[in-house]
């Protein structure tokens, strides 16, 4: 580039750096009024515009570059940022083939045109590219790219079965063609190993393996030991495995619990690896592995004592498969080691979760199992402290459903809370950004009274537990724990508010909102107050989506939208790109693997659709939301979802025999992908028919590349009869409440359809209106479609050749919904369910209004009304939306009257008095006990009066 | 007793038990693929029977010459499977692979002064303080503004190719340094 050019590109790339798009587009121009063909600058324009989300006039320009097929480095990096705005993947790799074509000698554009094929993740033909650049430029990494690239195609869902092996096989024939062995690398030694275990050709693994460098790389890289072992499994080399494991045991002093597995494998190799019953003999044989088996972990646990837990660990596990085998042993054997296990390993926290897979105790076993507990228990110092907590913890894990009666619990709960606040004194002088020693007593604590709560339906023991977990939170600062399981505790009470406060306070960020977010956000559209113009909870849908945004430019621009949704994620796929240009081949599958998860995340959806539930309640139904909402909703419809929630993370302390704290918790199932597929299709059934795009207008209007179609059979139907068709799995995944909604929502499509179909605007009008409102602004891309617009377009609704369908009375359903919602929420009301069941029923009676709105709002207009004849139609939505409304408004009244009941000081005083079973007890006084009161009845006021008032709203809106 | 296993980047969907704790940063997920697709060999997890995380490690190789070496970049327990040395075992495995496979000359970390407990089970280890780095970490937003929480100590263990122990001095506490000067 000469200097004077130099000169003037400079402030161009000063401005884009700094994301000044709009300098960058003046200093172009400049620069183009005397150059109008100069490549470089027009590319940069087009980046510039493409931020500026001028999206039709960036086009313009990037098809015009394009056309130029450039070459230039420069100018090739501007148009990838281009086409990755805009979402044209696909074009991106052509770019760089046909300069690559050009170029054949330049390695770094081969190397371009592999990556960018990476990044969509067409293997057939980065394997095409690399292989060429392999016999270009003979370096190895190239054969290796080809050799992967094969792999990752065999393993690609879409490639035919017949094919994989023949791929498998070419990649094997590749490697030995290479110049070096593949172990010149652990990552090559990797693909070696992967492609010979896909093969079943495990001999040859083995004896890669076997090689003295093959055992040198397995020593030090995990990856390669990982595939080892593996394989040795697969190949039936269970005993060898055994034997060296025992060697590394007793003499390496490995403690990796792996070695231990593959050991107690291969001591029950003979009886585990085959189905029939085994003979006397070998049961003989077997006994025998296991004594000497028995001596190897001893030995190991004599050696370690109190430094590592494996052998006697390995020892109970050991016992286990013995008696799972049938075969002979003990029946206090089990038992006496665990004694000895938490005689050992008592004061370490994970012992509770250690014993736990072995302690299946009944009758005398257990007897003597908790006599022995019993005799534990002991609060002087802080290591017997934890003793203590695992005393209490392991005796509840085995409480019998005859010992959970309510006034044991209470003992219980009581017992736990004195033990707490005797606790407390070792921790007395540390720091607040430690854990209190004691903090798994109120664990304890906030267990018991939750399920005092399951025995008795009384809500009063869950205002103890939050109490109570109030208390140990504000003693123990950062114990994410006893706030997760308040988070939980305040929803079934009905003070959403407090659940949102303790999760922000866990600081749950980046890829933690994918696997947490659901605390707050599952079904969130229930507590929202949307329609009040609040709209906590959809940002909260906002921010926690942030993750699946590869930028965050987020426009709201109908089209931007469409492509961020195909583009999300693009930062996994340029690094599976980096890992192949570090030969990092071990972690591409990993990546290729997390990406999907992250991409196809259930969470993601499910946040997608409360958002879109919220934003109904929240914004007046036009076409804008319709269209827009109609395009994301049909993008997510044909994912095949992973679901990465995380429910472990909720610490579970109750007795065998009872559901999990996070099952006894939820206020309703949790939504899985059935309660996702139901809502999907409820809601695109219901915007298709507001909308007047339809899929013509739809492909026209879209820029970016469209998500790769699944091979799922379900998906080749036509979308309309999917949409109309249930499933049992989603049916199961729903509420009573849901279902009945569901059902409605289903009647409700079929009655209106059929009018919404006839008075459509045909797409030719539709897309010489957009065409239209184009000129006037220039950043909708709508210049594509203004020829086929043209021609056949007669401007607004033309006239039908059909009569129009007649008019039929609206399904008995309909109003039948409203009825049977109006005597749940009378039959909740008056019995004692939780707030968070009669705000469901809440919440669904008006989703079910603002759909019924949604799909009437086409036909308010008079106009309308009177050219198409739909008086009597228009009649018998007057007479639903009245019935409706009423009852809305009903339910508004009650529940503002509750919100009042609630917040006073007798209501508050009965908080109190109910949860005086914890003031028995020292140490908490009245009026710690009146603030959570008044915090807790506070918030369920504020949640009550105001979806009260939300309801009334939305009535009010669209009457 | 525990798996101990490479660090996948599937991972991050799991660990939850370990990052919640306040000691530990959730970084971008950027941060943790880069650590993957450059230096997996340096990042590792162990594993509770059961398949719950216990803790992990993420390293990294860097510097010139005299200077290559290991670095620890985040080593992290949770807290219910703190006190089983997991860490010493995290850290062996670490300083393995530093010293046979990348050749390092030592491997080192950056700890807050304020913490303790770490410093002494590093110099349990055979790490010692080479220098005292100032203003290298952000206040724990808790209300203190100590000084020592902020700072924080570079701690170094020589490996077999630093026979001569050039990587480490004796007095290394009262040489203090800007975060500027450090990478």
């Amino acid at each position: 580039m000469s200097t004077a050019l130099d000169r003037q590109i400079r402030p161009i790339y000063d401005a884009l750096d700094t994301q000044s798009n709009k300098s960058a587009v003046l200093a172009c121009n400049k620069v183009l009024k005397k150059q109008p063909n100069n490549v470089l600058v027009k590319a940069l324009k087009a980046l510039a515009l493409v931020r500026l989300q001028k999206v039709e006039e960036s086009l313009l320009l990037a098809d015009e570059v394009l056309a130029k097929k450039p070459t230039d480095d420069g100018v090739l990096t501007a148009m990838m940022h281009v086409l990755r705005g805009l979402g044209r993947h696909s074009d991106i790799v052509a770019m760089f083939e046909t300069a690559y074509k050009q170029h054949p000698q330049n390695e770094d554009l081969g190397t371009q045109t592999f990556f960018a094929n990476v990044r969509v993740g067409n293997w057939k033909a980065a394997q095409q590219v690399a292989t060429k650049m392999h016999k270009q430029f003979q370096d190895d990494r190239y054969l290796y790219w080809s050799i992967f690239s094969a792999v990752l195609q065999a393993n690609d869902m879409a490639t035919p079965e017949a094919l994989r092996p023949v791929l498998l096989k070419l990649a094997l024939r590749l490697i030995s063609s290479g110049n070096t062995p593949s172990y010149f690398n652990p990552d090559r030694f990797y693909v070696h190993l992967l492609i010979l275990r896909e093969l079943e050709m495990y001999d040859d693994a083995a004896t890669l393996l076997n090689h003295e460098i093959g055992q040198k790389i397995c020593e030090t890289s995990l990856v390669c030991d990982e595939i080892r072992r593996d394989i040795m499994k697969l190949k039936g080399a269970c005993k060898q495995e055994g034997e060296q494991a025992k060697v590394k045991i007793l003499e390496k002093k490995d403690r990796n619990w792996l070695e231990f597995l593959s050991l107690l494998d291969a001591t029950f190799w003979d009886i585990a690896s085959t189905s029939e019953p085994a003979s006397e003999d070998v049961k003989a044989a077997v006994t025998e592995e296991i004594a000497k088996t028995r001596k190897v972990f001893s030995e190991a646990a004599t050696v370690d004592g109190l430094k590592d837990r494996s052998g006697l660990l390995a020892l109970l596990e050991l016992e286990k498969r013995t008696k799972s085998h049938g075969l002979w042993t003990d029946a206090c054997e089990i038992r006496m080691m665990a004694e000895n296990y938490f005689s050992q390993f008592g004061d370490k926290a994970c012992c509770y979760e250690d014993l736990l897979p072995y302690l299946a105790f009944e009758g005398e076993e257990l007897e003597q199992w908790t006599s022995f507990l019993n005799s534990r228990k002991s609060f002087d110092t802080p290591d017997t402290l934890q003793r203590s907590i695992n005393v209490y913890k392991l005796l509840r894990y085995n409480l019998t459903s005859a010992e959970l009666t309510p006034e044991l619990e209470l003992a219980r709960a009581q017992e736990y809370i004195k033990v707490y606040l005797d606790g407390l004194k070792f921790g007395v002088n540390l720091p607040d950004t430690e854990l209190q020693p004691a903090d798994d007593f109120a664990i304890l604590v906030g267990h018991a009274y939750v399920s005092l709560w399951k025995l008795t339906g009384e809500e009063s023991h869950l205002q103890s537990a939050a109490a109570t977990l109030e208390y140990a939170s504000a003693r123990s600062k950062q114990s994410y724990r006893i706030r997760l399981l308040l988070i939980r505790i305040y929803h079934l009470l009905g003070a959403p508010a407090l659940a949102l406060d303790h999760y922000r306070l866990m600081n749950v960020k980046q890829v933690q909102t994918d696997t947490l977010s659901h605390l707050i956000l599952s079904r969130a559209a229930m507590w929202s107050l949307a329609p009040l113009g609040d709209i906590t909870y959809m940002s909260e849908c906002m921010e926690a989506s942030q993750i699946y945004m590869s930028n965050s430019t987020e426009v709201c621009n109908l089209l931007l939208i469409l492509f961020a949704i195909v583009m999300t994620n693009i930062q996994t796929a340029e690094f599976i790109a980096r890992a192949f240009s570090t030969e990092r081949y071990s972690q591409i599958i990993d990546f290729i693997e997390f990406e999907d998860r992250l991409d196809n995340s259930l969470q993601r959806d499910l946040m997608k659709v409360e958002h879109v539930r919220m934003r109904v309640a929240h914004e007046p139904l036009n076409a804008e939301l319709v269209d827009m909402e109609l395009i994301e909703l049909k993008f997510i419809f044909d994912r095949i979802h992973h679901d990465n929630r995380d429910f472990e993370v909720i610490p579970n302390y109750q007795p065998r025999c009872q559901p999990s704290f996070n099952e006894q918790t939820l206020p309703l199932k949790p939504p899985g992908a059935g309660w996702l597929s139901a809502y999907l299709k409820v809601y695109i059934r219901a915007f298709q028919e507001a909308s007047d795009l339809d899929e013509t207008v739809e492909d026209k209007l879209l820029i970016g590349d469209r998500p790769k179609p699944s091979n799922d059979p379900e998906n080749q139907l036509p979308l309309r009869e999917r949409l109309v068709k249930k499933r049992q799995e989603e049916i199961d995944d729903l509420s009573e409440d849901e279902k009945l909604f569901y059902e409605y929502t289903l009647a409700l499509s079929e009655w209106v359809g059929p009018y919404h179909d006839y008075v459509r605007p045909p797409p030719s009008a539709l897309l010489a209106e957009a065409a239209k409102s184009n000129d006037l602004k220039p950043g909708h891309p709508l210049k594509s479609m203004a020829a086929a617009a043209n021609g056949s377009a007669t401007n607004g609704h033309s006239k039908k050749d059909e009569e129009p369908p007649a008019v039929k009375e609206s399904p008995e359903l309909i109003p039948k919904f409203f009825d049977d919602m109006k005597s749940r929420f009378d039959a909740v009301i008056s019995g004692t369910a939780l707030p968070s069941e009669l705000l469901h029923i809440v919440a669904t009676t008006q989703e079910a209004y603002l759909l019924f709105a949604l799909e009437t709002v086409r036909f308010k207009p008079n106009s309308i009304i009177k050219q198409y004849k739909f008086g009597q139609l228009a009649q018998s939505f007057k007479d639903l939306r009245v019935k409706a409304s009423s009852i809305l408004n009903e339910m508004s009244t009650v529940l503002a009257k509750l919100g009042e009941e609630v917040a006073t000081p007798d209501g508050r005083k009965a908080f109190v008095q109910a949860s005086s079973s914890i003031q028995d007890s020292s140490g908490f006084d009245h009026d710690f006990v009146l603030g959570v009161a008044k915090k807790t009845t506070d918030a369920r006021k504020q949640t009550y009066e105001g979806i009260a008032k939300g309801l009334a709203k939305v009535v009010k809106n669209h009457s | 007793m525990s798996v101990l296993r490479p660090f996948r980047a599937t991972d991050m969907f799991k660990f939850n038990n370990i990052n919640l704790d306040i000691w530990t940063e959730t970084y971008g997920i950027s941060f943790y693929l880069t650590y993957l697709s450059r230096w997996p060999d340096l990042c590792c997890v162990q594993e509770a029977p059961n398949g719950h995380m216990m803790g992990y490690v993420i390293g990294k190789a860097e510097g010139h010459g005299q200077d290559w070496h290991g670095h620890v970049t985040a080593l992290t327990v949770a807290p219910e499977y703190r006190r089983l040395s997991l860490a010493r075992k995290m850290m062996s495995l670490l300083e393995m692979v530093s010293d046979e496979t990348y050749k390092g000359f030592f491997v080192d970390l950056y700890v807050r002064c304020t913490n303790s407990v770490a410093i002494s089970m590093y110099e349990g280890l055979g790490y010692s303080v080479y220098r005292r780095v100032r203003e290298y970490y952000g206040s724990l937003g808790l209300g203190r503004a100590s000084k020592d929480e902020e700072d924080a100590f570079d701690m170094r263990k020589p490996l077999s190719r630093d026979p001569h122990r050039r990587s480490v001095r004796a007095n290394g506490r009262e040489f203090v340094v800007s975060a500027h000067d450090v990478s």
